[in-house]
């Protein structure tokens, strides 16, 4: 205790000292030093009309090289001036003091400017305007709504969303993370619209994160999740500014960093993961349809192939008589118990998907084919699978599919294991007791210190009308209870109801 | 993440939507799946409407107590009511008390598990996974595991309406719930009347909750819907077992209210009462978790280590405790096949005694210290 108390007063002082010692002043050595091993660094020494010296110094991958040499070099070669850095009238030019300030300019795409005359030095921003294009999205997509996603750079995604809510209460706050990565945040939320105490907490939690590589928003939603055990995702990634928009319209918060095209948004809860931006194009009648049978095949996912085990170990007396025989009839030649069928298969299946995933695409419809027909069939031939059972993993990896976001696809897998094991235990109070403790799981998460299983615990009625139910959006005049936002009244008779 | 464990920390106040959740299903737990054989004859519905409507009298007189200012201070408002010293003297009570209920109503579901799902499997298990699982859900916190009711009721509330299609039984007449009025045997009757009252009982244990229950105002609201629902659904199982067996029959058959369903039928799957029963563990899960947080806070209190935090090892421990008392009393004192043996006898009047005094008590001491501030 004693040693630990003593080691951290020393790291304390340390740190202390470091603040306390003034930065080095920006030398060309030093800066030789520095680049040196940096093949793409560039070092290059040229002459004004009037015959004064100057020195570039930058990393040329990082940079616009036909920018550099219209927007600096030319001016610089052709000015008559002494304080010739003046004639840069087309690229930001900031005045550095420190090696420090030096390294992280160059590194973030800056070209140094040593003005040997004066000996100043500057920084003229040339980044790299290297990115795609603005494509559809290809982990949301909807038939009808715009198309377009989010890219990997930050400031065209806070476009997209500034072009959707053009409006003055849209604040952007920055932050960097990653001590390495040194990557950009950006959190973006509704002033006056969004809970002050959710905005303090996500600000906080953001300054919090100490690691040195934060390269995308899984990474930082890592070190933000109140409950980082959970299979269950506590912000939800989008790709589509439209969904950011809505969310930060409604009081929720959006995160966005650079070089990645997932923005998060929380505080989210379990049934915003069920929730698709379709649902708020097709009419409230058929996407009140659809959204029920995500939830439904949610179930049937984690529980249909449990249940197969627990009827066919434990339970033959709740089959009825015609269904039994089939079953019976199908399950006579096998070798195995229902739990190590279904296990097997259930492997099989889960090998088959991930196998697809990681494969160019033209392959991975050849192993759907193989895994999902010449497999299936040859189990049962074989006899190591019933026919009953073919249908039924069938049907739950599909119906796993149907939930929008991929994370809880992933999570149902795990929990469709899980199930399984205490399907054959308990048999079907073994689902049970898996079902009333997922529930039991998910009513104590949170999401930036929300509920995360609002509005049913804590109990919000109101906002039920967006929950099993996509209500008609005119009836939505209220935003979300749990997220206690300023304003409540999402039409402008908010001053004549509040 | 955090790593510290608080069991007791508050965030947010409950409001009537929770109380009218718990005080319902806590009425529902065990007793009213045997009920029915002990009341038998249909006037015994005047009974049951009777004994609802002095539950409740006594939830308003509790709600005296729950709308106070002493309630909302929770440990400390006990400690202004009566003294420190008797306040533990209560709590070491109380021990006893929780301790019953606790074992007795999941020795209660554990028998119905293995009567009717897995007859033979050794009981000990099915009690080492409700706990372990109480435990889980305890181990969240005191706020948590009250929000969980809300999920226990709106998971279980619509089962009464699997009964609906007993009130249409082909042999039975409405006559058969002739004579509504007693001739002269209710008073002969008292021990199912009994029954019913340490049925309902149940909400008396909302005093240990004082600082995440409320607001005020509604506080009687919630009580009042969740104990008329209780009662409404206590008519409802009583009405549907007389039409289904008869009186004469009814008293010979264990477990009517389970029983029954066995015999309902679906296109997908037969033998419903197992799903059911499988169903209804959510809130006795649900109970094992709100008791064994209320022990513990009682032994805390009892104990003296109120202003100590709680930790894992402790909780555990407590746990562990109840665990090993329930496989004692499950493997050398509990006669299973027989519904009301002498621990459920004994909770019966635990249960009654609890649910009469606890709002009296509590009633008097608050108007004796009205009357000595004065």
């Amino acid at each position: 205790m004693f040693f630990k108390k003593k080691k951290t007063a020393a790291i304390e002082q340390k740190n202390e000292e470091k603040n306390m010692v003034p930065s080095e002043a920006v030398k060309l050595d030093l800066l030789k030093q520095a680049t040196a091993k940096i093949d793409d660094a560039e070092i290059v020494q040229r002459q004004t009309n009037n015959g004064a010296t100057f020195s570039l110094v930058y990393i040329q991958t990082l940079i616009d090289k036909e920018r550099l040499n219209e927007a600096i070099i030319q001016p610089l070669l052709q000015s008559e001036d002494q304080a010739f850095i003046q004639c840069i009238s087309t690229c930001s030019v900031l005045r550095i003091h420190s090696m420090e300030e030096a390294k992280e300019c160059m590194l973030f795409g800056a070209v140094l400017i040593h003005d040997q005359g004066n000996n100043e030095w500057w920084a003229a921003k040339l980044e790299n305007p290297l990115s795609r294009a603005i494509e559809n999205s290809e982990t949301e997509t909807i038939v009808y709504g715009p198309k377009d996603s989010f890219t990997e750079r930050i400031e065209q995604n806070v476009f997209m969303i500034r072009r959707r809510l053009p409006v003055i209460e849209l604040k952007v706050e920055k932050f960097q993370v990653g001590s390495n990565t040194k990557t950009q945040v950006q959190m973006l939320y509704m002033d006056g619209i969004a809970n002050p105490d959710i905005v303090e907490i996500a600000r906080k939690n953001i300054s919090k994160v100490n690691f040195d590589m934060i390269l995308e928003s899984s990474n930082l939603s890592a070190f933000m999740d109140d409950h980082t055990h959970s299979l269950f995702p506590q912000f939800m990634q989008t790709d589509r500014p439209d969904s950011c928009a809505y969310s930060l319209g409604l009081g929720k918060i959006v995160i966005l960093l650079n070089d990645t095209p997932f923005a998060l948004i929380a505080p989210i809860t379990f049934f915003h993961l069920f929730q698709s931006p379709e649902d708020y194009v097709h009419r409230w009648v058929i996407a009140s349809f659809l959204r029920t049978l995500r939830y439904l095949s949610f179930f049937i996912a984690i529980t249909l192939i449990p249940l197969y085990v627990a009827l066919n170990t434990f339970h033959y007396q709740m089959i009825p008589l015609q269904i039994l025989y089939v079953l019976m009839e199908s399950r006579t030649k096998l070798p195995f118990t229902p739990f190590w069928e279904a296990l097997i298969m259930l492997v099989i299946i889960e090998i088959i998907k991930e196998a697809s995933l990681r494969m160019p695409t033209k392959t991975s419809q050849t192993i759907g084919i193989i895994g999902g027909i010449v497999i299936g069939q040859a189990a049962v031939e074989a006899g190591f699978a019933s026919k009953v059972l073919i249908v039924l993993v069938g049907i739950s990896a599909i119906a796993s599919f149907l939930v929008p976001n991929y994370l809880v696809t992933k999570a149902t897998t795990v929990l469709q294991f899980l199930f399984l094991i205490l399907a054959s235990f308990l048999g079907i109070l073994g689902i049970a007791l898996g079902l009333i403790l997922l529930l039991a799981h998910l009513n104590g998460l949170s999401s930036l210190k929300q509920p995360f299983f609002a509005p049913v615990s804590p109990l919000y009625w109101r906002d039920w009308n967006d929950l099993f139910v996509r209500a008609p959006l005119p009836w939505a005049k209220l935003r979300p209870e749990y997220l206690k936002t300023v304003k409540k009244w999402r039409v402008s008779k908010e001053e004549g109801n509040e | 993440m955090s790593s510290r464990f608080h069991l007791f920390d508050r965030t947010a106040v409950m409001g009537s939507g929770y109380i009218l959740a718990m005080v319902n299903r806590m009425q529902m737990l065990y007793y009213v799946l045997i009920l029915p054989k002990h009341l038998v004859h249909p006037y015994m519905m005047a009974g049951i409407l009777g004994v609802g409507f002095l539950s409740q009298i006594n939830l308003s007189i509790l709600s005296k107590y729950l709308t106070s200012n002493y309630f909302v201070l929770g440990y400390h408002g006990f400690v202004q009511l009566f003294s420190e010293k008797m306040v533990r003297f209560f709590a070491f009570l109380g021990i006893f008390f929780i301790l019953m209920k606790v074992i007795v109503t999941t020795l209660g579901y554990v028998e119905i598990v293995h009567q009717f799902m897995f007859p033979s499997m050794k009981t000990n298990w099915l009690i080492f996974v409700l706990i372990a699982s109480g435990f889980y859900i305890a181990s969240q916190g005191m706020e948590k595991t009250i929000r969980l009711s809300i999920i226990g009721f709106l998971a279980t509330i619509w089962v009464i309406l699997v009964y609906i299609p007993y009130f249409m039984p082909p042999i039975a007449k409405t006559h058969h719930l002739y004579p509504l009025v007693p001739g002269e045997g209710l008073l002969h009757s008292w021990y199912g009347l009994l029954m019913v009252w340490s049925a309902l009982s149940g909400p008396e244990y909302l005093v240990c909750l004082g600082p995440w229950i409320g607001p005020k105002e509604k506080i009687l609201r919630g009580m009042s819907i969740g104990n008329a629902l209780s009662v409404f659904e206590y008519l409802v199982l009583f009405a549907a077992c007389i039409l289904y067996y008869g009186s004469p029959y009814l008293e010979k058959i264990s477990f009517p209210v389970v029983n029954m369903i066995r015999y309902l039928q679906s296109p997908v799957f037969e033998r419903v009462d197992i799903i059911l029963i499988s169903l209804n563990m959510i809130y006795f899960l649900y109970f094992i978790a709100l008791f064994l947080l209320c022990l513990y806070g009682a032994i805390r209190i009892a104990a003296g280590r109120i202003n100590i935090n709680t930790n894992r090892k402790g909780f555990l421990v407590c746990v562990i405790a109840v665990f090993i008392g329930m496989l004692v009393i499950n493997g050398w004192y509990w006669r299973e096949g027989q519904e009301l043996n002498v621990w459920m006898t004994l909770q019966l009047w635990l249960g009654a005694i609890t649910y009469l005094l606890v709002p009296s008590v509590l009633a008097i001491a608050m108007k004796w210290k009205r009357g000595q501030s004065r």
